[in-house]
């Protein structure tokens, strides 16, 4: 009976050091990293400035607004809509911390989806953070989870129905934030959230619309810029433009009957002109193998080199890997090409900015070059 | 109210694997019920 005691006790202390360890590293993503808005910055609010009904949750969130003080079209640009596609975020945090705005406004949300900074997707191994160097040291940025933590939404429904279309998705989606437009101001936390930015978009009268995603190599929109068909003059000029600098982009008309969907709701609900960007992320792929941040930053998987050779899938993979850089470069590309397309077709509501680097700058210095640490 | 429910459930049946924690004299099946009882405190306890 003593020795059965003991061996209790002994195992009952290692499973509450193993708690306490496990417990700390699920804090650590509750914890933001520090962003340092660029000097252009003019103000700080939060999303529930925009709808009082997140606000104290885990879906609110930090909106930086770079005004230039003279009149001008207001573009609005949103980074980790989907945590674990680090391109969208880091670029989102890229533009944040040098852009000037010239003429009109800029409002940038680096972190849509906030509850899905605060843990992983489970079952798939990825690490939790991943990090930067930059000139005054080392970076540290959380790479998150598709979707809303379950943790503040929960349980899943076994069939998700999205409002007010009805159109049905898995149960997993109710908590995936671009599937949940227009939002519900008395849904799930991620409707409200969807329910916030739309009021967001419609309050600030925002003309030019981004969403910045990353996808699996194997998935068909990779490199693709998505658009409501209302902007669709605006992304065949940018698309042309980016051409002529060696970019390739595949126009995608954001189809009418996908419903939830930033591309498709933020256009069809507001009078903004909705982008979504996508680059090719082997991390997120099903072929990718060993799940390291090597892999976040390198893109560099041997199984997806073997998949493309083999043909039997449309896979967008480069022989070098699809690096960081090269992935934040080409979102800051089209970024900056859509604006510049919107002001030839709106020449009397044009938007100014400078102090962005391109894609060429992004794949020469890197992405640390262009990050701030003060 | 259906997250409520969720959890009670989980309170309830933590309450009962905890009792065959400690009633239980295998040394290894006690560490897998352990282990599987951390997940369900961690639940519980919002940790994620």
């Amino acid at each position: 009976m003593k020795k059965h005691y003991i061996s209790t006790a002994i195992i009952t202390i290692v499973i509450l050091i193993t708690g306490i360890i496990a417990s700390l590293e699920f804090h650590k993503m509750h914890v933001p990293e520090p962003l340092y808005p660029s000097e252009g910055l003019s103000s700080k609010r939060m999303l529930s400035d925009y709808f009082p009904g997140i606000r104290g949750t885990n879906g609110d969130t930090e909106v930086y607004i770079f005004d230039s003080g003279k009149p001008g079209a207001t573009v609005f640009l949103a980074g980790g809509t989907h945590p674990n596609e680090p391109a969208g975020y880091i670029a989102s945090v890229v533009v944040l911390e040098n852009l000037i705005p010239e003429r009109g406004r800029v409002i940038v949300i680096p972190r849509l989806n906030n509850s899905g900074f605060t843990c992983t997707d489970p079952m798939e191994a990825f690490p939790q953070s991943f990090h930067i160097k930059t000139d005054k040291g080392v970076r540290r940025f959380r790479f998150g989870s598709r979707a809303t933590n379950p943790v503040h939404q929960w349980p899943d429904p076994l069939v998700y129905s999205h409002k007010p279309s009805g159109q049905q998705y898995s149960g997993l989606e109710s908590r995936n934030l671009n599937r949940s437009y227009p939002g519900d101001p008395n849904g799930s936390l991620t409707e409200k959230v969807a329910y916030a930015i739309l009021q967001l978009i419609e309050k600030e009268n925002v003309d030019i619309s981004y969403d910045l995603h990353e996808a699996a190599p194997e998935i068909p929109i990779i490199n693709a810029i998505v658009y409501h068909e209302k902007a669709e003059d605006i992304a065949m000029y940018a698309i042309l433009e980016l051409e002529f600098e060696g970019l390739k982009y595949t126009p995608e008309l954001s189809p009418k009957n996908f419903h939830g969907l930033s591309h498709r709701e933020w256009g069809d609900y507001t009078e903004t002109r909705p982008f979504l960007m996508e680059t090719s992320s082997p991390v997120q792929g099903r072929l990718r193998g060993k799940t390291n941040e090597e892999l976040i930053l390198d893109g560099v998987s041997k199984n997806y080199k073997i998949a493309k050779e083999t043909g039997a899938l449309r896979i967008v993979y480069r022989d070098e890997g699809e690096q960081l850089n090269h992935r934040v470069g080409r979102h800051l590309s089209g970024f900056q090409a859509i604006i510049r397309a919107y002001n030839v077709f709106h020449g009397d509501n044009p938007v100014e900015i400078s102090g962005l680097p391109a894609y060429n700058d992004l794949v020469e210095h890197g992405i640390g070059y262009y990050l701030h640490n003060d | 109210m259906l997250h409520v429910i969720y959890i009670l459930i989980l309170i309830y049946v933590t309450f009962i694997l905890g009792i065959e924690y400690f009633k239980e004299k295998n040394w290894k099946m006690q560490m897998a019920i352990g282990f599987v009882l951390l997940i369900f405190i961690l639940r519980i306890l919002h940790i994620k």
